[in-house]
């Protein structure tokens, strides 16, 4: 394909368009004038002539355009060569000068790595949670949908009511269809042979959510319409998850019709789904089909969770204005659910929302976006540094660059040739990034909240490579044009013998902004990680409300079908306390629908014994069921007194509430002996027998709940008041912690007493207190390790510039000396030129982290974002590395010699 | 040898009995050359004009004979093609 010896090569004229053209016309015109002076000189005139020449070269334009079009693209291809050419000449040349200069390639190759490898590790991690659509067909156009109470509570927010889905489905146009379910963890039964009793995560959908979700089966069918009319009933179909069907059923192939036992019930298995179908926030392993008639009187029952599919082209905010429009008829449309009045006092809305952003949620996408910037200034401040090596090389090759110029190489010459030097570092440092984000990214997932959204989403992948490669490429053509942007090189530098003085102050000033930059940044984003220190610090001084230590914690479920009455599971349960309160170390025990920090945001209405406006329904509490030994085990301070077995078995009418609630219902009064009541309850009403201490049941970082807590048996005059006790956390309290003897002597307890009961989820109270804390913590740690990264590049970029600034000195601190200057004044002339630029930095970064902190926002607890004791910790500790990183260089500028430096 | 150089030699070997269209014959030249079968120069005549000169290089001899053997297969074919049938005819 190369033309090899063309004559272009050897002639290097420069060619254009225009040349060529010029040419092949002469070309053309030559054969027709020859060939008509031929036939002239047979005799022809010389019009005839050229007729005949013309006759005989046929359509001159068409050879022209065809002779044309065939130059041109030779030329594109010599080009191209030629480029080629000239990119591998100044690789291998800049190879080779990199690899003599071993100490700059390796320090500039591991700066670089180590930076674009950590702003890679973290972007792979926010692409895949927060940028990339969730993994269903056409995952961008999921929304959710839910209803936000603000009269009510400012926190939680409701789901979706059935009427709800059938309206919406029925009137909307910007969605296409419209899915509701809810989850729950339910019994699979045991059987005699291999398989234990096993909680497993269900959910209840309508036969909607599968379209909507883009889920088809793998065997037998998906639950349709008809299935969630029959549910009203009773449940008899299943769908089963991949992931169970082939560890509990073996992948029987012939699973499609066959019954499982669910607590009980006996259900037949109506299809198995692919491993990919999933609910996008939680694993489920049993699809059950929801009762959903719509036929079934509208009632508020706003439970749901619901995920809508939009219309092509129809955005977000298309469907909301939408929603909202047809939500404000809901007072026409369904009168006996909603009043007009009602709808204002409470503010009552349908809020849609991208399903992606539900499923991560704003404090993940914010917590990530931030570690992104603080990975990014951390690959900043490598550039710098590595710039910073660039224009130190530079200084020291002025020579070989005039030299060069002076043999005629030309600006674009020598700017090819330093970019291919980058280019080639920054190959190398790419690499090495990928290597540095792979390795980060197995330690991040190992180190990881489990609890944080799309986690296993993360891997690295292309856009991983892409991102790679834009940073890299981006840095190789910044520190490629580095010396291109200085000017002119001037000769008089081989005159000088090197040694230039007017130019170098110029760079000088150059890597002054440099490393002042640095500190600036560096001080940003030590302050950000600061407040997250302080931030975690504070929420580790908060009081929980409870004593963690000692207690180990475990779930346990009752199936339905063998537990019909609240009195069979209380009888359980107080058979199971006395066992396990017998066994050796065992202190005391306690059963109670939630633990503390763990509870969900459902809340209840609650009705109190005052009249006013509190006293109204809608009171949003949350109520759980407790056994007695619960506030013991857990030591949460009670005044008054908690039900005991004795009480609870009689069915009788005390419950406790916490301080919280008693301070917001009786408000400097004591709430002891008044009474509360149940959301659809009917008087009398429970009294009130004890009041808790604060109790931080939603996290340490709100405010103690308000709780009421009943016993598990209703009183005998209101049955039926919260259903069935079929799920409770466990709390036993050891005289030392010994969850290794102790659970496996629980779990034999519940085995003797009912084998079917399966014991999960067991883990000490502790760690439950540390996993509160856990995503806060990894945030921590994270910012924590880029601003120590930022901390010590800048250390390193200061301690490169002083002692530049030291050798450029020599001369002149060889003058001092020999005046008379002491070693100690030397030492401080160099430490104070540091300080003085650190100065600089931190009252630019002090600026820049006043301005950036605010966005950390709900990410501090108990700080300012500019808390002064951390700006002053910040400035103190970055002042302190400025100082020790100019001490080396000034100890050596304090052993000059002064006869030495003089005479060199 | 320009372009007419070529021409003029075609027309005394073949005594004129090769017609083709001349302008046909540049492409011809240009497509060699990007080939790298034909290098190309510009130099003057012996009268003094300005004038493209092609020469063949030695992946252009090695084409040649290439194609030569081609040519000579395909005529030794068509040749026997045409003596069986001229038999059958006669």
């Amino acid at each position: 394909m190369s033309t090899g010896r063309s004559w272009r090569r050897v002639v290097r004229i420069p060619f254009s368009r225009r040349v060529l053209q010029n040419e092949v016309d002469t070309e053309l015109q030559f054969h027709l004038e020859g060939r008509i002076e031929e036939l002239v000189a047979l005799g022809m005139s010389r019009q005839d002539a050229t007729a005949e020449a013309r006759w005989r070269f046929g359509d001159l334009d068409t050879h022209r355009r065809e002779v044309r079009a065939i130059d041109e693209e030779m030329l594109r291809m010599q080009r191209r060569t030629d480029l080629a050419d000239t990119l591998g000449r100044e690789l291998k040349h800049a190879l080779r000068s990199l690899a003599r200069a071993r100490s700059f390639t390796a320090m500039a190759l591991a700066t670089l790595a180590l930076g674009i490898g950590a702003a890679t590790a973290i972007f792979t991690i926010l692409d895949a949670v927060v940028l990339r659509p969730l993994p269903y067909p056409h995952g961008d156009r999921l929304v959710a949908l839910s209803s936000p109470v603000p009269g009510i509570k400012a926190a939680p927010v409701w789901g979706l009511a059935r009427h709800e889905m059938f309206y919406f489905k029925r009137t909307s146009h910007t969605l296409e269809d419209l899915g509701i379910y809810r989850t729950e963890v339910t019994t699979l039964t045991g059987d005699d042979g291999a398989h234990q009793a096993e909680r497993v995560p269900v959910a209840f959908v309508s036969g909607s959510l599968f379209g909507v979700l883009g889920i088809v089966p793998e065997r037998g069918r998906l639950l349709n319409a008809d299935d969630n009319i029959r549910a009203q009933d009773t449940v008899d179909v299943a769908l089963l998850s991949h992931g169970i069907w082939e560890r509990r059923f073996g992948s029987d192939p012939a699973i499609v019709g066959k019954r499982i036992d669910l607590e009980g019930f006996p259900v037949t298995v109506a299809g198995v789904l692919p491993r990919a179908a999933q609910l996008p926030d939680q694993k489920i392993d049993l699809w059950l089909p929801l009762d959903v008639n719509p036929a079934s009187p509208a009632r508020s029952n706003h439970v749901f969770s619901a995920i809508g599919r939009m219309r092509p082209g129809t955005s977000v905010e298309d469907a909301q204005r939408e929603l909202t429009a047809l939500t404000a008829q809901f007072s026409s449309v369904f009168p006996n659910v909603y009043t007009s009045r009602m709808m204002k006092v409470i503010g009552f809305t349908t809020r849609v929302k991208s399903l992606r952003d539900d499923v991560v949620g704003p404090l993940v996408t914010k917590a990530l976006w931030i570690l992104f910037g603080a990975v990014t200034v951390v690959l900043l401040i490598a550039a710098a540094n590595v710039a910073n090596l660039f224009l130190v090389r530079l200084e020291s090759r002025r020579l070989e660059a005039a030299v060069r110029s002076a043999i005629g190489a030309s600006r674009g010459d020598l700017a090819w040739h330093y970019l291919a030097e980058s280019l080639a570092l920054a190959a190398g440092a790419a690499l090495g990034a990928l290597a540095i984000a792979w390795a980060g990214l197995r330690l991040l997932i190992l180190f990881a909240p489990s609890d944080l959204p799309r986690l296993d989403e993360v891997h690295l992948g292309w856009t991983s490579g892409a991102f790679t490669l834009a940073s890299a490429l981006a840095a190789a053509i910044a520190l490629g044009l580095l010396p291109s942007l200085r000017p002119r090189i001037d000769l008089t530098t081989l005159r000088e013998g090197g040694r230039g003085a007017t130019s170098s102050r110029r760079r000088l000033a150059a890597r002054n902004v440099l490393v002042v930059s640095q500190m600036a940044l560096a001080l940003v984003l030590l302050a950000a990680a600061g407040l997250l220190v302080r931030s975690l610090q504070n929420l580790r001084g908060v009081h929980p409300g409870f004593d963690a230590t000692n207690v180990t914690t475990m779930s346990l479920a009752l199936p339905n079908g063998r537990y019909r009455t609240p009195r069979l599971a209380s009888n359980f349960f107080e058979q199971l306390s006395s066992r396990v309160r017998a066994l050796p170390g065992v202190v005391s025990v306690g059963f109670g629908g939630a633990l503390p920090l763990e509870s969900s945001e459902l809340c209840t209405g609650a009705v109190i014994d005052v009249p006013g406006p509190s006293g109204e329904r809608g009171d949003c509490v949350q109520m759980m069921q407790v056994t007695p030994g619960y506030f013991e085990t857990l030591r949460i301070p009670l005044r008054g007194h908690a039900p005991d077995w004795a009480e609870n078995g009689l069915g009788g009418a005390s419950a406790v509430v916490s301080g919280a609630f008693a301070e917001r219902f009786w408000p400097n009064q004591d709430a002891i002996g008044r009474g509360v009541r149940c959301c659809n309850g009917t008087p009398p009403f429970y009294r009130i027998a004890g009041v808790t201490g604060p109790v931080r049941t939603h996290g340490l970082d709100r405010s103690p709940g308000q709780v009421v807590y009943f016993p598990m048996i209703p009183y005998a005059k209101n049955p039926g008041i919260e259903g069935l006790p079929i799920f409770m956390r466990m709390v036993v309290r050891t005289s030392t912690i010994q969850l290794g003897a102790i659970v496996p002597a629980i779990r034999r307890v519940v085995a003797e007493i009912d084998p079917q009961v399966p014991v999960t989820d067991v883990a000490p109270m502790e760690q439950i207190l540390a996993k509160s804390l856990a995503r806060r913590s990894f945030t921590m740690m994270l910012l924590a390790t880029a601003a120590a990264l930022a901390l010590m590049l800048s250390a390193v970029g200061i301690y490169g510039v002083i002692s530049y600034v030291v050798a450029q000195r020599r001369g002149e601190i060889g003058i001092r000396m020999a005046l008379g200057a002491r070693t100690g004044q030397v030492r401080g002339l160099v430490v104070r030129q540091s300080l003085a630029m650190a100065a600089v930095g931190v009252a630019i970064g002090l600026a820049g982290a006043l301005v950036t902190t605010r966005v950390l926002g709900a990410l501090l607890f108990g700080v300012s974002p500019a808390d002064p004791f951390v700006l002053a910790g910040a400035t103190m500790l970055l002042v302190i590395l400025a100082a020790l990183a100019s001490y080396f260089p000034a100890q050596r500028a304090s052993r000059v010699d002064p006869v030495e430096a003089l005479r060199g | 040898m320009h372009g007419l150089a070529v021409l003029r030699w075609i027309e005394e070997v073949t005594g004129q009995r090769l017609q083709v269209e001349e302008g046909a014959l540049y492409p011809a030249l240009h497509r060699m050359e990007q080939r790298g079968w034909l290098d190309a120069e510009w130099g003057y005549t012996e009268r003094n004009r300005k004038a493209k000169f092609y020469r063949l290089t030695t992946a252009g001899r090695r084409q040649l004979t290439a194609e030569l053997l081609k040519w000579s297969r395909y005529t030794e074919a068509v040749g026997l093609v045409l003596a069986r049938e001229g038999a059958a005819a006669r």
